[in-house]
């Protein structure tokens, strides 16, 4: 094949050249490519603050940067698509753990390790447990770049004193809560079924709970036969058992999360509680104002499972995205500078607290505490400052084809099509 | 608007094979009475199919429509259903100005090119092979109808990979180019079938006067092959404009997405925001309503001359 | 070809070299490419990496790929029944020249102006069981929860009734082409000979239309295997895997995972199974036989 490209290339040229003409008559022009790119997650409240940091940044230093967004499906893929082509971007948006570590593999990614060691204040700001998911093999491939995201058990403050109860301390005290709102002909728990990952966030915590962070710590290191721990069955087992007492409705795996479905449902009281990521009250905020308005949206820990050996305290989530360098980027070394320079910077932080995020950054209980929503991003930063582990999302954590192979079984498990045992066999397979 | 369907002319109906009326040579009593006469002229059965279909298809529509009119609160209060306490064109202002016209003029060029480039390599492909005689062509015309087999899913993964190699990714030809090789399978095969039925005769009596190919194609098999034409450029445009996948994995930065990409995005950016998001699907109507009013008459003549037989 | 290509009329091969050419590059070359990187390991990062029959050997312990044919499988049946005679009679009806009809036609084929992705993201918020009409049409189906992309096995004919929804006006226009076209005499002596409107259906209409019965039989069968879009756009081949048709278990592999060689197995299997099914339709319905004489569609 290879020796008859060049003719192929010839063709294929001539065949472009001429579309290229016709579609260039319609009078468009390209993006100026140059500079520095800056690829991210759309995201219409951490845009800004990216873009803000950019001009910043170009204007001490001369730099012209630019930032690209996409949404959150096409980005995985178009980052994926564009290292080691000419389209790829100098600094990118990533989750850390085994997003970034393929990246590493693939020597395509810059180590910051030598870049903080000349600037050791930078390190030092940021928390250790999150800081550390940017690392692979001990080295520094990533920055935190924006807020913590644990996953908070959210419920509706008005469901539950009409019910006269209060939000679940412990396992049992939600398997109690489900059969009660049930009787209420609500659903106890909205739950976006369509997609994986949702169901992923009962899954983690049960696990952490009731076996403790190592056990996915193993997981994620790739230890055979880490997927077969009984912990793992256990918690695969109460997944399974909330979903067949209809703690999710009957209809959960019809919802969707990315229109809104299950934060609808939630929102309008017709399910009392939604485990979701931190983002949960960025969006009801921006979706139901007056849900919010009228002080209804209630969070609380993930409750402890009695007799589960993992600590209480520990959180699950996104414990940041990250900012990392490309290795053989033309603009390596400013984009190092950018990202060292700008993303703990005092700037940055306070447009991140300013925009309602909470920094994974120490000592700012003070900034928060002068936020309008100060209440709820408090309560972020102490569950994220006072957990002993930060559990990265295992879909991130994982490769991204192990990561769609936990979505796709995950789905199953919920809907019975599997059983935990099935679960485990299929994930040990899984690259 | 049935002046409007007035049978299709061109040659592609006189090939038809003798029709079955022998079947009907036994005989029977048509029976009589009011009742019966009735059941003649309406049509029971289709009717109350056509009844059926009604409202399968005005119902969606209804609410595609009233629901794009409707601000986003009142859409999670009142029924979606009901007639809106008050009309609003808000949202497809909003819906303009998120990018609507970029992606839609996305979708005019990669549709643009893409009927023209159709057009431009099938009829002289379909041209040497109703006349030509050399063997090449056939074998080309074989490995063409091989390719009517094939999904355009099947082949994505090493498309992606030529196109990136040709350093093409991200950029409007990118989509074209597959999206036009993926529709010249059936348009080479409708504009065969076209030229075969253009009486050999009228070549014959070209070739006598001395015309040699580019004449007989600029005189002859192009203005035959005008119905055909128009199916393939229907066809091939619906395919560039539809396109779903190849914009999917062949194109990244949002000042090239195409519309019905930019419609995904629009759900997932602003996912609780439906009536947007119905406002744009109704906006991305738009163009094709506008083509269809205009070329109706062309539309169902196209289809006619590629399928109906 | 000595006299070039202003030879004594015939054309030379010379006209069909760019549309060769270029079918060449995007055509036949991926698919021999497909073949070639289903036997190496690929992340879409760096050089396809030679790994023999590794992915091969995956194929037989994926359980997906077995549910993943079926559903395309069951898909492709389910469109065909659905399809093809409630098209065929809203054509035949659509063709007659009442005033009504050619109203109604006009509503009948507004879902042609739609692009599927439309169309899908149009259905995916009438079908919101808390928020759409899922529930008030449940209601009148015998679905009272409106579960209708939730369960397992209702999703499947969800889907098949949202593509159905798209594609009847597109067969059923070619349907009311082709019924206007079968001579009027045919009608006229029937009528004389006092058949009744079902006896001219079926002894002149029906057998008039067996052409663009199997031309349409084809586009509907060889179109759902393609039915991707829509899928992904409804269900994402939920709930579980019970929508999940081999182009999007292709799709999820190989653009999700990142796992290109395993989903360059998968495109093989799918060109396969494209290939086998044309062939197989071509051989019961006759069509190759019918085409010898005429050939298109």
């Amino acid at each position: 094949m290879r020796h008859r490209s060049g003719i192929y290339r010839t063709i294929a040229s001539a065949a472009a050249g001429m579309a290229l003409v016709l579609s260039s008559a319609c009078g468009t022009s390209g993006p100026v490519r140059g500079g520095l790119q800056v690829w991210a997650l759309q995201d219409p409240a951490n845009e800004p603050i990216i873009k803000r940091g950019i001009e910043q940044f170009n204007a001490a230093s001369g730099t012209r940067a630019a930032l690209t967004t996409y949404a959150n499906d096409a980005y995985k893929q178009k980052l994926q698509v564009s290292m080691g082509s000419p389209n790829a971007p100098d600094v990118f948006f990533n989750w850390g753990g085994g997003n970034l570590a393929q990246f590493v593999k693939a020597n395509q990614v810059r180590d910051l390790t030598n870049a903080l060691a000349v600037r050791p204040e930078v390190a030092k700001r940021f928390l250790p447990s999150v800081l550390d998911v940017g690392k692979i093999n001990g080295h520094q491939y990533g920055i935190p770049m924006n807020g913590i995201q644990p996953v908070i058990l959210f419920y509706n403050k008005r469901v539950f004193s009409e019910a006269g109860v209060q939000p679940p301390k412990t396992y049992d005290d939600l398997l109690a809560l489900v059969e009660l709102f049930k009787a209420r002909g609500i659903t106890p728990v909205a739950l976006a079924g369509s997609q994986g990952w949702t169901e992923l966030m009962w899954l983690e915590y049960l696990l952490d709970r009731v076996g403790g962070a190592e056990k996915f710590a193993a997981i994620a290191a790739g230890k055979a036969g880490a997927w077969r721990d009984p912990a793992v069955l256990q918690a695969l087992t109460m997944c399974q058992d909330l979903a067949a007492r209809g703690a999710f409705g009957k209809n959960f795996a019809s919802v969707n999360y990315d229109n809104s479905g299950a934060s609808k449902l939630f929102a309008t009281g017709k399910a009392a509680m939604h485990l979701m990521g931190s983002w949960e009250y960025g969006s009801q905020a921006a979706n139901n104002p007056k849900f919010l308005a009228r002080g209804e949206l209630g969070w609380v820990t993930f409750p402890e499972v009695t007799g589960g050996k993992g600590d209480p305290r520990a959180v699950v989530g996104n414990p940041s995205n990250y900012f990392s360098v490309r290795s053989d980027s033309p603009a390596a070394d400013a984009a190092t500078r950018f990202v060292v320079e700008t993303l703990a910077s005092d700037d940055y932080v306070a447009d991140l607290i300013a925009a309602g995020q909470v920094p994974a950054v120490r000592g700012v209980e003070d900034k928060l505490a002068g936020t309008h929503n100060a209440e709820f991003t408090t309560f972020t930063y102490q569950l994220a400052v006072k957990a002993p582990t930060f559990t990265q999302s295992w879909d991130q954590a994982l490769s991204p084809s192990a990561g769609a192979e936990l979505n796709t079984n995950l789905q199953k498990l919920f809907l019975r099509d599997i059983s935990p045992q099935g679960f485990v066999e299929a994930m040990e397979k899984a690259k | 608007m049935s002046t409007m369907y007035d049978r299709p002319r061109h040659a592609a109906t006189t090939g038809r094979p003798p029709a079955p009326t022998r079947t009907l040579h036994r005989r029977r009593e048509a029976p009589k009475g009011p009742v019966r006469r009735f059941l003649r002229r309406v049509n029971v059965p289709a009717g109350v199919a056509a009844t059926i279909w009604l409202i399968i298809v005005a119902v969606p529509l209804y609410y595609i429509v009233i629901n794009s009119l409707r601000n986003s609160d009142a859409y999670l209060e009142e029924g979606a259903l009901r007639m809106p306490s008050d009309l609003t064109l808000e949202n497809y202002g909003r819906v303009l100005d998120l990018g609507f016209a970029t992606f839609l003029l996305n979708s005019l060029i990669v549709t643009t090119a893409t009927v023209v480039l159709v057009l431009a390599l099938a009829l002289p492909a379909a041209y040497a092979i109703v006349r030509g005689t050399s063997r090449p062509v056939r074998w080309m015309f074989s490995a063409l109808l091989l390719g009517l087999a094939v999904p355009a899913q099947a082949v994505i993964v090493p498309i992606y990979l030529i196109i990136t190699r040709l350093h093409l990714y991200d950029a409007p030809t990118a989509i074209v180019l597959p999206t036009v090789a993926f529709a010249l399978p059936i348009s080479v095969l409708v504009l065969t079938s076209t030229l075969r039925d253009i009486p050999n005769e009228l070549y014959e009596a070209m070739t006598v006067e001395g015309a040699g190919s580019v004449r007989v194609f600029r005189n002859l098999v192009f203005p035959m092959a005008r119905p055909g034409l128009v199916t393939i450029g229907i066809f091939s445009g619906l395919s560039g404009w539809n396109g779903f996948l190849f914009p999917l994995v062949l194109t990244q930065s949002p000042e090239r997405r195409v519309l019905p990409l930019g419609l995904w995005n629009f759900q997932n950016q602003y996912g609780t925001d439906v009536p947007g998001l119905l406002a744009a699907v109704v906006l991305s109507a738009v163009p094709v309503l506008v083509l269809y009013l205009f070329g109706r008459r062309y539309l169902l003549r196209g289809i006619a001359a590629g399928f109906g037989r | 070809m000595s006299k070039g290509i202003l030879g004594r009329g015939r054309p030379g091969a010379i006209w069909a070299a760019p549309a060769a050419i270029f079918f060449g590059i995007f055509g036949i070359l991926p698919i021999l490419a497909v073949v070639y990187l289903s036997f190496t390991e690929w992340n879409g990062l760096g050089e396809p990496k030679w790994t023999g029959w590794a992915n091969w050997s995956r194929l037989f312990d994926d359980p997906d790929v077995v549910g993943s044919v079926r559903v395309t499988l069951v898909l492709a049946v389910l469109c065909w029944l659905l399809q093809t005679p409630a098209s065929l009679l809203l054509g035949v009806w659509a063709a007659g020249s009442q005033r009504n009809r050619a109203i109604l036609s006009t509503i009948f084929f507004v879902p042609l102006l739609l692009s599927t992705a439309a169309i899908a993201l149009a259905w995916l918020s009438i079908l919101d069981p808390n928020f759409g009409l899922a529930v008030t049409i449940g209601n009148l189906v015998g679905v009272d929860d409106g579960n209708f992309l939730g369960d397992r096995q209702l999703a499947l004919y969800t889907v098949a009734f949202v593509l159905t929804w798209q594609f009847i006006p597109f067969y059923a226009l070619i349907y009311q082409a082709a019924t206007r076209q079968i001579p009027r005499t045919l009608y006229e002596a029937a009528h004389i000979d006092g058949a009744d409107r079902w006896r001219q259906f079926f002894s002149i209409t029906l057998p008039q239309l067996r052409h663009t019965v199997v031309a349409s039989s084809i586009l509907i069968v060889i179109g759902s295997l393609t039915y991707f879009e829509s899928i992904l756009l409804l269900t994402g081949g939920g709930p579980g895997t019970a929508t999940r048709v081999l182009p999007l278990h292709m799709y999820v592999k190989g653009f999700v995972g990142f796992d290109m060689g395993y989903a360059s197995v998968l495109s093989v299997v799918m060109v396969a199974v494209g290939t086998a099914l044309s062939i197989a339709i071509a051989r019961v319905t006759g069509y190759h036989r019918m085409s010898s004489t005429r050939e298109g569609l």
